[in-house]
């Protein structure tokens, strides 16, 4: 027995030896799979909030399709709906594809999208007042074919307003709690690994193009260094947002690619126009002449992103980024403007919300630009609730942060911020008559017009002219339009991302 | 030691109690209105109506007072009911039935990392007190315990997945994919273990007792081993039994770091989305953890060192 008798060298030997093995061991395949794409997404694809969605997220995965796709110019266009006409102020039919079939081999019908809209006015609380439908009633199957929806008020922009990915079109067999995911996407469900991956294969019988690459499997990586890690490491062949600091770094690797799409998005100020000092019009210019965008773009952005001449984004088609003259960064010129204006030192407070990615460091920088020509002011950080309290009660003179459109109907960027009964002015407004960032009168009619125009050019010519009067006044400080970036595996084909990034379709992407 | 224990567990009961009206308060004092919130991030950033609003609060009882809710709240905590998740209908005990196992796996493989580099070093260093083993082993908990782990992990990445190709940069569920966050996890714990066991073992090697075992003829090995460091472990375990309970409240950086899924970071998100049941729910699993992890480690007391008395005497 003494010779079987474990000693202490024997036992060190067989740790080290099984350590090895197994770090061997996992030396195989850490590498991404060969016939698949694998993209990395910084949020998780099976976050709770997707229960509704079957327990995947609509966004980025193409398993699911709405009725209306917003294209590159963020303009509608027929889908799982091949036309719609707007029957009544508040009733519009929908004509649904024909020949489309579900992952599970069943035909697409009218009914089904019933199903699918009050799936989503039951189980999400927001749903009925976004979508402007209440109850099932507001849903009917005319035909087969025919779908009428009858909206809470007049309501123009509703094709527009259900071009999201959210508002998709499932089949009733869907499983949340197994993670049965039944759209008409040009990729089905394949596997869900909750918290970690979506594994999806090219749907043989999609009614557009099919995806050309087998297999597509969604992870998620939250942490954007280990997204760039890991594509070097070859485990994701698309990496989303990677590191601002790191883009040159790609871009200059051979085996990497970087893409930039510029996004439906952008960082303004909004001033307080019914508070003094920033009530006077001719400070509000004096600070847009103040702030150098170009500088903030390319210091703390790392050039991602342009800077910016008005709050909508120009890859909304009814911006007027080209029709208004910027304020040129001019400091003589803003300390004129503030020796002419009414502003007698007066503190501004410049409202930040705490989770507005770089909206400290480029507050600074405005706060820096403002103490040079010669006004005071201060940095006030809020939690993102917080944040909305304090806009909405007007308790600040600039308030800083991000908008954007992620549906076909961009119409509430400009209307929610800018419109006095929008969701930023309505509260001053209606206990007070005053607002936020309103002008009212004119602009609010033109909003409105915009708003109940169904033709693009007429909705363009609206809108345009309301950003003119705005930019006239100096109701904003725009700061900078968004850019979307991506970096992928210079092996792959294809990759082009659509204004709304998580609109995009996979299907041209080749391996 | 039973009379102990029951002493132990009541006065645990207390603290429970006091960490559940804490939490509650905390959240519920935040400004801003959390259904506000939840529905702006539910909706991708867009402002939700105030008939939508006015619905949430309604669906989940935050039109109610606060002492209301707390009451309604502990009684459904009471009955095993940790509520459910504001983003679904998903209970809040599932979502952390989900994210335990790995936080347990982590927290273990971390601590076997720790306790495998710190015990050899902390005896070798104090064994060796003024030598250069002794002044490298010092210099390398220095390190350990400098470093920034996120800082660690990145490095790790780098040379084993990037440069070596050996393991994974992130994910879950193999071996391998433990390797890394555990290392990460381990350091900086084994250096405060490897400090803390040498100031003991340098305690412990002046006793009389130790000069006595080596009068009588003991080899080193046996002195060192045997009579020295069991002696000198129970501050460690102390030590190991509170950081235990830390890790297993989520090494949050190192879940975001290597992409594990986790009880860290399922609060982190909850506390950014203003999820309150599960931040009342986990604040209270936490708690628990920390309760019981005490109550262990004084109960090991016991056996590593019989002298110990749990109970003010008579055992």
């Amino acid at each position: 027995m003494a010779g079987n008798k474990l000693n202490r060298r024997t036992v060190l030997k067989s740790a080290a030896a099984v350590g090895a093995l197994s770090i061997a061991g996992c030396a195989e395949n850490t590498s991404g799979n060969s016939s698949g794409v694998r993209i990395a997404l910084n949020t998780d694809p099976t976050a709770e909030v997707w229960n509704t969605h079957g327990g995947i997220t609509p966004y980025w995965t193409n398993v699911m399709e709405p009725l209306v796709w917003v294209n590159q110019e963020m303009d509608t266009e027929p889908w799982l709906a091949t036309d719609w006409e707007q029957t009544s102020e508040t009733t519009w039919e929908f004509a649904i594809r024909e020949g489309v079939s579900f992952h599970n081999g069943d035909k697409l019908t009218a009914d089904h999208v019933v199903y699918s809209f009050e799936t989503l006015l039951s189980e999400l609380a927001y749903a009925p007042g976004w979508l402007r439908l209440e109850g099932p009633e507001s849903i009917v199957a005319l035909d087969e074919y025919t779908v009428e929806f009858t909206t809470t008020e007049p309501f123009s922009v509703f094709p527009g307003n259900i071009a999201h990915n959210m508002v998709c079109i499932q089949h009733p067999d869907r499983n949340p709690d197994e993670n049965r995911v039944i759209g008409t996407g040009p990729y089905q469900v394949d596997e869900v690994v909750v918290q970690q991956e979506v594994v999806t294969s090219s749907f043989d019988d999609y009614w557009n193009d099919a995806g050309q690459v087998d297999e597509l499997v969604f992870e998620v990586i939250e942490d954007p260094n280990t997204r760039s890690l890991s594509l070097e490491n070859d485990e994701i062949d698309i990496g989303m947002s990677p590191p601002r600091s790191q883009i040159d770094s790609l871009e200059s690797n051979d085996g990497v690619e970087v893409a930039r799409q510029e996004t439906a998005g952008s960082c303004y100020g909004g001033f307080n126009l019914y508070d003094a000092p920033t009530d006077d019009p001719v400070l509000r210019r004096a600070l847009n002449h103040a702030v150098d965008q170009q500088l903030i773009v390319d210091t703390i952005l790392e050039n991602v992103g342009s800077p910016a001449r008005v709050p909508i984004s120009p890859t909304i088609y009814w911006s007027a980024h080209d029709q208004v003259d910027p304020y040129e960064y001019d400091e003589d010129t803003a300390s004129s403007l503030v020796e002419e204006s009414a502003y007698g030192g007066e503190m501004i407070t410049i409202v930040v919300p705490n989770d507005l990615v770089n909206g400290r460091d480029i507050a600074q920088v405005l706060l820096d630009d403002f103490t040079s020509v010669g006004v005071e002011a201060e940095i006030q950080m809020a939690e993102r609730a917080q944040y909305s309290d304090l806009v909405r009660n007007g308790n600040g003179h600039l308030f800083l942060d991000t908008s954007g459109s992620n549906s076909g109907a961009a119409d509430y960027v400009i209307y929610d911020s800018f419109h006095s009964d929008g969701d930023v002015n309505q509260r001053r407004y209606r206990n007070e008559e005053t607002g936020v960032q309103n002008l009212g009168g004119e602009v609010d009619t033109l909003i409105e017009d915009g708003l109940q125009a169904t033709e693009s050019a007429v909705k363009e010519e609206k809108y345009v002219q309301a950003q003119e009067r705005m930019k006239a006044q100096a109701v904003t400080l725009p700061v900078y339009y968004d850019e979307f970036v991506a970096a992928y595996q210079s092996g792959l084909e294809g990759v082009s991302f659509s204004p709304i990034p998580e609109f995009t379709s996979w299907t041209s992407l080749e391996k | 030691m039973w009379k102990y224990i029951v002493r132990r567990i009541i006065s645990g009961l207390a603290v429970l109690l006091g960490v559940s009206v804490l939490t509650f308060s905390l959240t519920f004092f935040t400004p801003g209105d959390p259904a506000r919130t939840i529905l702006r991030k539910q909706m991708g950033g867009r402002s939700p109506s105030q008939a939508a609003i006015e619905r949430f609060r309604e669906a989940n009882g935050l039109n109610d007072s606060i002492p209301v809710q707390y009451v309604n709240w502990v009684t459904d905590v009471m009955q095993g009911d940790l509520g459910a998740s504001y983003h679904s209908e998903t209970a809040v005990t599932t979502l952390i039935g989900q994210n335990l196992m790995p936080t347990v796996e982590l927290a273990v493989a971390g601590l076997a990392v720790a306790l495998v580099v710190a015990i050899p070093t902390g005896v070798i260093s104090a064994v060796h007190k003024g030598g250069r083993l002794d002044y490298g082993s010092q210099v390398l908990a220095l390190l350990g315990l400098s470093m920034p782990n996120f800082w660690l992990g990145y490095l790790l990445m780098l040379v084993f997945a990037v440069q070596l190709g050996v393991l994974p940069t992130h994910g879950f569920g193999t071996f391998g994919h433990l390797v890394l966050p555990a290392v990460t996890l381990g350091t900086g714990m084994a250096a405060v273990i490897t400090r803390l066991l040498r100031s003991s073992m340098l305690e412990v090697l002046d006793e009389e007792y130790i000069q006595t075992a080596r009068s009588k003829g003991l080899k080193e090995r046996i002195v060192v081993y045997k009579h020295t460091l069991r002696n000198a472990l129970i501050p460690v375990i102390t030590i190991v039994g509170l950081q235990f309970g830390y890790l297993l409240n989520g090494a949050v950086i190192i879940e975001m770091v290597f992409q594990r899924p986790g009880l860290g970071s399922l609060l982190i998100d909850a506390i950014f989305a203003r999820n309150y049941p599960v931040v009342q729910g986990l604040v209270l699993i936490v708690a628990v953890v920390f309760v019981v992890t005490n109550l262990l480690v004084d109960i090991t007391y016991r056996y590593v060192d019989p002298r110990i008395s749990l109970g003010g005497g008579g055992e």
